[in-house]
């Protein structure tokens, strides 16, 4: 086993800013219980804000600080659409609220090549998503978290899994223990109050006598992150349909921003459709706007797709013609009805599945946009008449590949020299003298059973610029002249 | 040493001679005609980019040009037609080897449609080769058709009039097409390469007499 923790420290701040390119000043407030900061963007924090100030001493030093009251439920579905984001990447995800995500990743080791890959792959991914993130691995899911947490305060290098990662959590400061909602607040206070530092000198201490103290907890959790029991977590499961909102601070007018936006959204959705293996021909891209009605896009593939730039092109175009009736202070995405969809994959010399998915899809592409009948396929059919010894179809008739096989059963001779280019009726030209007949003539006489029949005497045929053309004369009077092919 | 036993010496593409055809970038495919293929850089089609074929009728041997072409096509791969300016009769194609299974014939209803299902063809790279009438193709139709034709890693064979050629074109390989004496004398308008002096006469067969 070995789980990677990843702790989103600013998760509370980004709920709100990952939607803009520019966030501008603005602070996240809670009460606990007295009115205060919690998290500051940059721009902000810059201009002096800091993380648990008052918020009256910071509206003093910057009155122009907008303030946003916190709200754990953004947080918590946040948490969730992050957590089936990095489905793509782990066999199990566990939430761990209120601001960590767990990943079993031991079995997806090989495919991303290493777990430094993978990490980093991890990361890349949500920093698109505009998330930050801490991270660690450890082969229980507590001491992935102790050491991401660790890591989030620290500056200390990432403790990778060696096999004497126990030494490395021996190593770890009391204060982690106060981070699980398991431990109370009496047993760590109890623990520090003993003048212990570390979470080694815990360990040593004797289980009998911590249980005495009420503080049975704190060996329990211990051995939870040693490894020494079982940590039983509920699996997270994505939802069948993929919802993510995203809640813009400043209500925009302009479509640009909220492509920007859109774009966080997509990335969540793909990876989604990715840990499915799945994709989806349509999907709703929802603005919310102060008052009235959301405004609803929908979004669709033609067939279905999880390419995260195809989705951005499709709702950019989209965006781009749009007239917004007011501003919009949110987005929302959702998607339904994923349908399978194999992976791509990334063979080096061309995958002969992939190439053959191509040429379908070429195929769909076109008559989606062009129309049944004008995508079609030619064939043969044997009939001696020149205008009806072939067959154009639609695809959705099978096209039978045989029928030369047909003409030689029927005995008739294969044909001789036919032209490239053929006429859609044959034109009736004048002036023979100017054409030099090279072959023929070649006699046709056929149809009489149908009402078609033709008796004509066919000719190849060179003009003056020295085309050749494929021409026949009338056998009935008034024994006319006309063309009815080139040779391309 | 003399110089041009100097220059046999080092790697090739490091220097330039101007009588020398340059090295084709990316793939090439045997046009299947020996005289042809002499003259062409890297001894065939450019089987990444945009081959003009300017002609100012039908029937002067341009599609029994690319015939050898046409009838090494795979099962899987499509040949598309695009918008031709008469029927290709499927006889006589059937009768040159052509498989007609892969051969997709597109009639677009406008230009523009055209140019987009040209675009298509090249993109899903999925075709072995696409074969286009566009007469009405402007100068940055043109770029982003060889721009996709390189980047879908797919020949496509444009054919326009020879009143075009004096029109720049982004097409690394352009060939003006006429008939002589039941022959196709072909004009090397623009290779990557020296001008060419005189035209290729290529006696066809396919379906020429």
């Amino acid at each position: 086993m070995l789980w990677l923790a990843l702790i989103l420290p600013e998760l509370p701040l980004q709920v709100f800013i990952r939607g803009l390119p520019a966030p501008g000043l603005l602070a996240i407030t809670e009460k606990t219980p007295r009115a205060r900061i919690i998290a500051a963007t940059p721009g902000a924090r810059k201009q002096g804000i800091q993380p648990g100030q008052g918020v009256a001493s910071a509206l003093a030093m910057l009155p122009t600080l907008r303030l946003v009251a916190r709200t754990p439920e953004r947080e918590i579905a946040m948490l969730k659409e992050l957590a089936a984001w990095a489905g793509a990447f782990a066999s199990r995800v566990c939430l761990d609220p209120p601001d960590c995500i767990l990943l079993e990743v031991s079995a997806s080791l090989r495919l991303f090549g290493g777990l430094d890959a993978l990490e980093s792959a991890v990361q890349d991914g949500l920093q698109q998503q505009g998330v930050d993130v801490c991270s660690a691995s450890a082969p229980t899911p507590l001491a992935a978290r102790w050491f991401a947490r660790h890591a989030q305060h620290g500056p200390q290098p990432l403790v990778t899994p060696t096999p004497d990662w126990q030494s490395h959590l021996d190593a770890l400061p009391l204060t982690l223990l106060a981070d699980d909602s398991a431990i109370s607040t009496a047993s760590f206070d109890l623990l520090s109050g003993l003048g212990l530092r570390t979470l080694g000198e815990v360990r040593a201490l004797p289980a009998s006598g911590l249980a005495r103290r009420q503080a049975q907890a704190v060996s329990e959790t211990l051995a939870r992150a040693y490894g020494e029991t079982h940590d039983l977590r509920p699996e997270y499961t994505p939802p069948e349909h993929y919802t993510a909102e995203l809640s813009l601070p400043a209500a925009s007018i302009n479509t640009e921003p909220l492509m920007f936006a859109a774009r966080r959204l997509f990335a969540g959705l793909t990876s989604w459709l990715t840990a499915r293996h799945a994709g989806i021909d349509h999907c709703r891209l929802s603005l919310v706007h102060e008052r009235g009605e959301d405004t609803t896009l929908d979004i669709l593939t033609g067939t279905p797709s999880r390419d995260e730039a195809r989705l951005n092109l499709l709702a950019r175009e989209r965006l781009a013609v749009l007239e917004l009736p007011s501003a919009v202070e949110g987005i929302k995405l959702s998607a339904h009805a994923p349908r399978a969809l194999a992976a791509r994959s990334n063979d080096l010399f061309g995958d002969p599945a992939t190439e053959r998915e191509n040429a379908l899809l070429l195929l769909d592409r076109l008559r989606a946009r062009l129309g049944e009948n004008c995508v079609r396929q030619l064939s043969t059919f044997p009939d001696r008449r020149p205008e009806c010894a072939w067959r154009s179809t639609s695809l959705r008739t099978s096209v039978s590949t045989s029928s030369h096989l047909t003409v030689r059963e029927l005995g008739i001779p294969p044909a001789p020299l036919r032209p490239l280019w053929l006429l859609p009726r044959p034109r009736r030209i004048d002036a023979p003298r100017k054409l030099r007949l090279l072959r023929g003539p070649e006699r046709i006489e056929h149809g009489w059973w149908d009402g078609h029949d033709i008796r004509r005497d066919y000719y190849t045929a060179s003009t003056a610029d020295e085309a050749l053309w494929w021409v026949f004369r009338e056998l009935d009077p008034p024994h006319d002249w006309y063309l009815q092919g080139y040779f391309g | 040493m003399p110089t041009h036993t100097a220059l046999a010496t080092l790697p090739a593409g490091l220097v330039w001679q101007g009588r020398q055809l340059a090295h084709q970038n990316g793939p090439v495919l045997p046009t299947g005609h020996a005289a042809l293929d002499a003259e062409l850089p890297g001894g065939g089609w450019p089987g990444a980019a945009m081959t003009e074929l300017l002609a100012d009728q039908t029937g002067v041997g341009e599609l029994s040009l690319l015939m050898p072409l046409l009838r090494r096509s795979g099962p899987t791969r499509w040949q598309v037609w695009i918008a031709p300016p008469q029927i290709p009769y499927a006889p006589a194609l059937h009768a040159a080897g052509v498989n007609l299974g892969s051969l997709l014939l597109l009639t677009p209803a406008t230009p523009a449609e055209a140019v987009w299902a040209t675009r298509q063809a090249l993109d899903s790279a999925s075709c072995h080769a696409v074969l286009a009438w566009l007469p009405q193709i402007d100068s940055a139709g043109l770029r982003r058709l060889q721009l996709a034709a390189e980047q879908g890693s797919t020949p496509l064979f444009l054919f326009r009039t020879l009143a075009t050629a004096r029109q720049p074109s982004p097409a690394p390989l352009r060939l003006a097409l006429s008939a002589r004496q039941g022959a196709l004398r072909i004009d090397l308008l623009k290779r990557k390469g020296p001008l060419a002096h005189a035209p290729i006469v290529l006696p066809l067969c396919g379906d020429r007499p």
